[in-house]
């Protein structure tokens, strides 16, 4: 056993202390916490040790054993990401100072376990002035469609899958790149149809997921099913000697919901967002529509008793009334900036003045967890009424 | 990029420890760095108020149930045994090695002990 450095106190030392101090021993806990610096005893400054603040769930989760993650490049701001929520990780200082003390009671402990006359040695672990503190934020999921956009999948054939040199991602490869959560990372992939095929993330070029969809609700058609029953097995054993099966299956996925009827697997095709793909390929070929031949273009191409209407398009085409004739174009909510702050600048460098109607699909995805639009629209916006109705411009002048 | 674990040892509970804010600074008499050095005692009063003794100076505290707890993370550096299984040098990482849920709190500033009251004459 190691002996005690002979600067240790003792009992007596310690009472003539509180007798110098002119305190009453009998009014105090019989136990004294005797403090001192061990020998290796460092400052938070040295980089040893830090301090993390935490909300009690990420708390709990530490106990339970998990981990978490800070992700980040030299130029980008750290964050750190737990398994399903991304922090902003920010150093604050403090004018204190806050020692870090090992093996130390609070009061309550000690009448609890109603030790008696107790001397307990205290080495310090360490001293600091600032702790890492964490704010939730929106997980940093733009660059995600980026990487994935370097080299989209046109089906086996395609030569593109013969060249190894082109950037192939896997859900490790997206962690050590994109400043999200492992969770936040899953559910953008589905939001962007991504499919993994051979282990690595990948986008499917626009064309081949229109000609996928094609197969499918031309199928049906000919098959006389109804959308909300497309049996699985079918789909697989008519369109499987023109695709691959998974790719099929993954149509399938990515335009309905599964269900299980009767052993049998079917999917039930979701309309809206078959018709905003069909609006988008109609879209993309063209500035600008006039609204009114668009709007009759896009019914007769998508599929039989399938109905389209202009709310389907929230947050991928904008209409514009003010011009004659009225137009449409496309504008996708996933091309704009990311930093909320940029994001009105590019709104509004594309027009002056917005309805709440008109913005709201633009800047819905920058809400946090409590806030509205309404409150994101009297931070950065302006607002006046023209014409009766109410609209927001720029606070301030977009170049 | 770089990606930082932060993990525990996953061996049972986490130990918990306590935070002591003092205002101010504390510095070792003739800068001799505060390492080695004793800082005072702590006693707790029987109505569990925390009175800090630190030479000549008595504090009087309370202690706070911090409703944003604190980790104490330890900087792990690799060395050369430090590999993952794949056999891939891993990176520096941090070891939670504690939680902090109390904190004794000195916000008062410290009263001087007078030892040598001059007698009248």
């Amino acid at each position: 056993m190691p002996r005690p450095p002979a600067s240790r106190r003792t009992r007596e030392e310690v009472d003539a202390t509180l007798q110098v101090a002119k305190l009453n021993a009998a009014e105090l806990l019989p136990t004294v916490h005797c403090l001192s610096f061990g020998p290796g005893t460092s400052g938070a400054a040295a980089g040893d040790f830090c301090l993390l603040e935490l909300e009690p769930a990420l708390c709990q989760q530490l106990e339970a054993g998990h981990s978490f993650v800070i992700r980040g490049d030299k130029d980008e701001q750290a964050v750190l990401c737990s398994q399903d929520k991304t922090y902003d990780l920010k150093i604050a200082d403090t004018s204190n100072m806050l020692l870090v003390i090992p093996g130390c009671k609070t009061a309550e402990q000690l009448k609890r376990e109603g030790t008696q006359g107790n001397i307990v040695h205290t080495e310090i672990f360490g001293f600091s002035n600032n702790y890492w503190e964490l704010r939730r934020c929106r997980p940093k999921l733009k660059k995600l469609k980026k990487l994935l956009m370097e080299n989209t999948y046109e089906g086996p054939d395609s030569h593109k899958e013969e060249d190894p040199s082109r950037s192939k991602y896997t859900t490790e490869d997206l962690l050590d790149q994109i400043q999200a959560s492992e969770e936040e990372i899953m559910a953008q992939l589905q939001v962007l149809n991504a499919c993994e095929i051979g282990g690595y993330w990948r986008i499917l070029e626009f064309d081949y997921e229109i000609q996928l969809l094609n197969h499918v609700t031309q199928l049906v058609d000919s098959e006389s099913w109804s959308f909300s029953k497309v049996p699985l097995n079918v789909c697989l054993q008519e369109l499987g000697p023109l695709q691959p099966e998974e790719m099929i299956e993954h149509c399938l996925k990515c335009y309905g919901k599964k269900y299980v009827e009767e052993d049998e697997v079917y999917f039930e095709l979701d309309a809206d967002k078959i018709c905003r793909v069909t609006a988008e390929m109609l879209l993309q070929n063209a500035v600008k529509f006039n609204l009114d031949e668009f709007q009759e273009v896009w019914q007769q191409s998508v599929p039989e008793g399938m109905t389209t209407c202009l709310d389907q398009l929230k947050g991928l085409a904008l209409v514009d009334r003010n011009s004659r004739p009225e137009i449409i174009f496309l504008l996708k909510v996933d091309d704009l900036p990311e930093g909320t702050q940029e994001r009105f600048n590019s709104l509004f460098s594309l027009r002056e003045k917005w309805t709440e109607e008109d913005i709201a699909p633009y800047i819905r995805d920058l809400c946090g967890e409590k806030q509205s639009i309404g409150v994101l629209l009297t931070k950065f916006c302006r607002s006046s009424v023209q014409n009766g109705v109410k609209v927001y411009n720029s606070r301030r002048l977009i170049s | 990029m770089v990606q930082i674990v932060i993990s525990s040892t996953g061996t049972g509970g986490l130990a918990e420890w306590v935070l002591m804010e003092l205002q101010g600074e504390i510095e070792a008499r003739y800068s001799t760095g505060l390492a080695g050095n004793l800082l005072g005692d702590l006693h707790y009063t029987t109505e569990g108020i925390p009175v800090l003794i630190v030479g000549h100076h008595i504090l009087y505290g309370k202690i706070i149930h911090l409703e944003k707890p604190f980790a104490v993370l330890v900087k792990h550096t690799p060395g050369e045994q430090d590999c993952d299984e794949l056999g891939r040098e891993t990176g520096t990482r941090y070891l939670v090695t504690a939680l902090i849920k109390n904190k004794i709190l000195f916000k008062t500033r410290p009263k001087p002990i007078i030892t040598n009251v001059p007698k009248k004459v």
